[in-house]
Formats: structure tokens, sequence, C-alpha cells
């Protein structure tokens, strides 16, 4: 019996040097992506100069790692992280696979927010209304499906119903808006919702990483929590959770990431529905393990995806939203081939 | 019952025998009929003249007023709302839809003998929709400086309005060799950033802004890409150090900058520009040759003023003698017939 217990220790031991395994891994992939991104670009610089300008105070090469590179490197990061981080928590609240910020109608609503200040914006058109009027309709949406999901009874199946009403909701208010839109606006809105990290730069990065890391420590602390949650409702309830506040309050927190993620860098909202699933079905449904390594997945996502965006056809950027797709797509399906068996 | 429907189906029948037959013979009754080639390739065969016209964009409409045939235009775009007094004859008329599509029920209830859109949109299927009304569709832009002469001639032929169409061409092409003989002796390019609207969206080969920037004598930096619209990257617009920076937009107060007063969001666009994370190392950004510019005159066919403009920015001392605002005033009072008022470009003189 004891060696037994022993032996399950040591599986369970085995298990976790795997996952911790998994997130070093991350870790260093995101760090080799992070150099590359830092050493790749339209100028002359090669590897050697852009590390030495890393470390200049002055010169074009200094501004061009310093005011463009790094805070473009750096908002990707914080993207990536974020929508990855917003599905996990979606994904594991509503205890639906299909969960994300696409699903729940809360990357709809944040391009029809931006949509309403490229038509509406006039003269006090700017990029930060542009980014305000996304997230105010994203955290409207959000807040809508919660007050619906109250009426009825906070159950999963309500919320995603209702988000996918809003989905197709703001995406047809959207489109009435194209179609009205003069030629420029069109344009300006389909831009948009391709999704770019050139316009980022150290004043939006402070005001994104707040909304989004702010959250992080509280959802992390759930982690336990949202393990229980997947046991079912009433399991929960009976181990102590307190599943209604967790369910409202994690989708405010994860509603206020995406919508930080969505408005400064457009609707790639994708990376939130594939990056917990990639994560999930390397290293199981743990969320200690599951929430940092779909945050580093959604990272190494968004930043090779912008990297390879920006010098793939160089110096036309193909945009973020496109790239994402690309490289996450094959590669999601790849891992859904492989690992056919129920993972979920 | 039965005889009762019959009644009412027979007189149904004759009801539309007479309207189509009206219809018909209103089409038939002009005589000549010509066959023009449109900015599409395709040739299209009408009757004249032509007495009724629906104008899907602004930028045929202005050349309709521009020939002095604003009398026949029986439907407009949706969008002329958005620039009354622009358009204080025609604001009032039936909006029947936009450059991208149109109300079909209401364009085959104005009977026009012709729809003007552009080559691009609405789809190619609008034109088997209009058919079975006897309304062609004639596909001009209006927009590309290199066709426009082209194209007001075609107009001109259609409304058998040539000898109005000779003057505004005759005008147009004296004020481009106006400005190809200030670039005569010219030998080093400026080379110039064009950004849209939309925050590092260029205007590549095929674009109607990079073919104002070479009418002008610039060099535009983004030349050479592969596409129309490109997204580049601030880095890329760094390394190329361009002297000037041209940003054109129509982010305006009052919906357009012909009801504009001030130059204030104008300049707001500007500064904004100029303080961009690491610009301060860009040539342009250094010499304060920032200039923003209105749609209006920057693509349709008020090109060639916004071409002016540039030539002057570009080329100060080769142009001190050219106006490029008495060149718009001139324009708007002779061939639009409306006074010059509004604000088009940030800074008007040379960005010191």
């Amino acid at each position: 019996m004891k060696i037994e217990s022993n032996d399950i220790c040591e599986q369970y031991k085995d298990i976790r040097r795997k996952k911790v395994f998994f997130l070093i891994f991350l870790a260093v992939l995101l760090f080799g992506v992070a150099l590359t991104a830092l050493s790749q670009g339209a100028s002359s610089m090669v590897f050697k100069d852009s590390v030495a300008a890393v470390f200049q105070d002055s010169g074009i090469a200094h501004a061009i790692i310093w005011e463009l590179r790094l805070p473009r490197m750096i908002m990707a990061v914080l993207v990536g992280f974020g929508l990855a981080l917003s599905g996990t928590v979606f994904q594991a609240i509503l205890r639906n696979p299909l969960a994300s910020p696409y699903t729940l109608g809360i990357a709809s609503s944040a391009g029809f927010g931006a949509v309403t200040a490229i038509i509406f914006g006039g003269s006090f058109y700017s990029e930060y209304l542009i980014a305000g009027s996304a997230f105010f309709f994203a955290l409207m949406s959000s807040f809508f499906i919660l007050s619906i999901a109250r009426l009825r009874g906070s159950t999963p199946q309500t919320m995603i119903l209702a988000g996918i009403a809003i989905m197709f909701l703001f995406s047809s208010l959207s489109s009435f808006f194209q179609y009205m839109g003069t030629v420029e606006e069109v344009h300006e809105i389909v831009f948009w919702f391709f999704g770019s990290l050139s316009k980022v730069g150290w004043k939006e990065i402070s005001v994104a990483s707040v909304m989004i890391l702010l959250p992080v420590p509280v959802i992390l602390r759930w982690s336990w929590d949202f393990n229980l949650l997947a046991a079912g409702d009433e399991s929960a309830k009976a181990l102590g959770v307190n599943v209604t506040r967790i369910r409202m309050l994690g989708m405010v927190f994860a509603s206020l990431i995406t919508a930080a993620a969505i408005s400064f860098a457009g609707v790639i909202g994708f990376v939130g529905l594939v990056a917990p699933h990639i994560a999930r079905m390397v290293i199981g449904g743990d969320h200690w393990f599951l929430f940092p390594a779909s945050a580093l997945v959604g990272a190494v996502l968004v930043l090779a995806a912008d990297t390879l965006g920006r010098t793939l056809w160089a110096p036309q950027v193909i945009p973020i939203g496109i790239v994402t797709a690309f490289i996450g797509v094959p590669f999601f399906f790849y891992l859904l081939m492989k690992k056919m068996k129920e993972y979920w | 019952m039965k005889k009762h429907f019959t009644i009412i189906c027979a007189a149904a029948f004759l009801l539309c025998l007479l309207v189509s037959g009206e219809s018909a013979s209103r089409k038939a009754s002009g005589g000549e009929n010509i066959s023009i080639k449109d900015t599409a390739g395709r040739s299209v065969e009408i009757s004249l003249p032509v007495k009724r016209l629906v104008v899907l964009t602004s930028d045929a409409l202005e050349i309709i007023r521009a020939l002095k045939a604003e009398d026949l235009v029986v439907g407009v775009y949706s969008d002329i709302s958005r620039d009354p007094q622009f358009w204080p004859e025609l604001k009032d008329k039936s909006r029947v839809g936009n450059w991208k599509g149109l109300n079909y029920e209401l364009v085959a209830e104005l009977n026009p003998d012709v729809v003007l859109c552009y080559t691009q949109r609405p789809g190619r299927n609008m034109e088997s929709k209009l058919e079975p009304f006897g309304i062609k569709v004639i596909r001009l832009d209006f927009f590309r400086p290199g066709k426009l002469e082209k194209e007001v001639a075609v107009l001109g032929r259609i409304l058998k309005k040539e000898k109005e169409a000779m003057d505004l061409i005759a005008w147009y092409r004296n004020n481009i060799e106006l400005i190809q003989k200030g670039l005569k002796n010219i030998s080093n390019q400026p080379h110039i950033y064009i950004e849209g609207d939309s925050r590092y969206h260029t205007a590549g080969p095929g674009s109607g802004g990079n073919e104002i920037c070479v009418l002008a004598g610039g060099h535009n930096i983004a030349c050479n890409l592969s596409i129309p619209y490109p997204e580049i990257t601030p880095e890329w617009i760094l390394t190329n150090n361009p002297d000037f920076i041209v940003k054109t937009t129509t982010k305006t107060t009052c919906g357009t900058s012909y009801s504009m007063a001030d130059a204030l969001p104008l300049k707001r666009i500007r500064d904004s520009v100029m303080n961009r994370p690491a610009w301060e190392n860009i040539r342009a950004v250094k010499k304060n040759k920032v200039f923003v510019m209105s749609n209006e005159i920057w693509t349709g066919p008020r090109a060639i003023i916004g071409a002016g403009y540039m030539a002057k920015w570009f080329y100060p001392h080769a142009f001190k003698d050219f106006d490029p605002k008495k060149l718009h005033k001139e324009y708007l009072e002779r061939f639009q017939g409306i006074k010059y008022r509004g604000v088009y470009v940030y800074p008007e003189g040379d960005g010191q």
C-alpha cells in the first residue's frame, strides 16, 4: 500500500515537473522570439547593432529600438498575454470550450465602438478616441451579458447564447455603418479590423499594462476555484466556492483585459480562443499551470505573428489579425489531430 | 370570382404594356445612338440626348456641375446630406444610394437614362439589374489625374456638353502645364511620405495619391511597394527619412472642408503627426515640413489643386508666383458656380 502511494506521489511529481518544464520552455521560446523581434526591422541594423543600440542613449538606432521596436514588442506580449488569459477565464467560468472574446460578442462590440468613433469622431477624431470607444462598447456588452445572465439565473449557456446574439448585433451594426461610410471611412474601418501594433507607444503601453495586468493576481488566486468549477456548479458550491461571485467578477476582469487588448491592437480575438486550447492540450486543465501557460502561448503567438507580419513582406505590413490566424490555425489543427481524444 | 380575376389580370397586363411602352418610346425618341467606352473598358450604347441622370459619386456630380448639366440630375448619392453648402441646388434631389450600392426600386422609379458610378463599385450585377428598365450604367472614376481629361470628354459627349467639357479640360491642362513648367529645371526630387486617415497607411503604386505626388514633382517613398494602400512600419519611414510628410484627411469639424471655418482640426492632426514617437529624427519633422491636406483637394476632380499646393511646398522658389488658393477659388466660382470658402490645408505657407 505504501509503495503504491509513493508511486502516485512520484507520478504526480513527474507530471508537475513536465508542466514546469513546459512553462520554462515557453518562457525561453518567448525570450527567443522577443530577441528576434527586437533585432528585425526595416532599418539596416544587424543583430549586434540592435543589441548595442539598446544601451546607447541617443541617435536614430536608439530611437528605433526604444521608441519603435521595444514598445511594439511589449505591446504584442501584453496583448497576447491578456487575450489568452481572458480566453482561459471565459472558458473556465462558462465551462465551455467555445467561450472567447469573439463568441461572447466582446470583440464585435469593441469593433463597433471603433467604427462609431471613426464615423462620428469628426474633429475629435484620434487614436485614443477610437481605443476609448472600443473599450467602452466592449465593457458595455459584457455588462449586458452579465445582467441578462442575472435575470435568467447565471447559467453558462445563457451567457454564451447572449454573447452570440450580441456578436451578431454588433457585427450587423458595424456593417451598417460601413455600408453608410465614405470610401475613406470604409478603408479605415477595414484597416482597424485587421489589427495593428504600429500605432503603439509607451503612453499606450502604460494604459494597457494597468488594465491588463492589474486583474492578473486576483485571477491567479482563483485558480483552485476554477479547477473546482470544472466539476460543475453544484460540486464547486459544495466545496465552498461562491460560484455566482466568481463567475460575475471573472467576467468583469476578463472583459476588462479583452477590451484593453482589442482597443489598442484591433480585433485579434482569435488568440483568446486558441491559446488556452493549445496550452490545455499540452499540460491539461489545472489552472495553476494553465493560466501562465496559456498566457505565454498567447504572448508567443502574437509576438511571432507581429514579427512575421512586419518582416515577411517588408516594408509592407501584413496585418497581425491575418498572420495570427495563419500561424495559429494550422498549429491548432495539428494539436487537435494529434490529441483527438477528449482533452476538454 | 374567376371572371373578376381574369379582368384584373388583363387590366394589369395592359397597364404593364402601357408603362413599358411609354418608357421605351421615351428612351427611343432621342434619335442619335452613340457608343462610348467607359473607364471600366466596356463599350456602352447610349441614345442621345441623355435627359435624366442618377449620380452615385460626388466626383462625377462635381464634373456634371462643371459641365453645367446639373439640371439633368434626378437622383444623387445619399451622403450629399453631409455637404449641403457645397451642393445648394442638388442637396434636395432624391437620394438613391452610394458608391457601394443603390436602391434599384427607387432608381427604376426615377427612370433615368444613365446611372454614373465608379469603375469598381457597385458590383457588376448592377448593369444586369438595370438593363430591363432600359437604364444604362456608365463607369467613370474622375479621381485619377491621368484619366480625368478622357473621362470629362466622354461625359461631355454623352451630355452634349462638348464645349463645356473642352473648357474644363483646357483649364485643367493649362494648370498641369503650369506645374510641369515649374518643375522643368528641377534636378533633386524631395522624398515624400504620404499618409491617409489611418496611421501608417500610405499611398503605393496604383493609388491616386501616388499619381498626384508624381504630378507635383515629389518622389513618393512608397512608389515601389507592391500594393496601392499598404500599411508600413514607422521604422521604415524613419529609415527612409522623408523631406516632406503630407497627411491627407477627411476629418473636419462640420462634415466637410468647404464648411469649415478655422484650421484647428487640421492643426491638431499636424501636431499629432509631428509628436509621434521617434519622429523628431525625421528630416520633415525637424524642418517643419509636415503638411495636412483635406481629402477634398487630394483625389477627385480637384486633385490638380492638391498637386498645386504640393508643388509649391516642395519647390517654393520655382512656384513663388503660383497661388493654389487662387486656382481653387477660380475653379469653384467658374466651374462650380459657388463661392470659395473653407479650409483645405495646414499650414498654408511653407511650414516655417
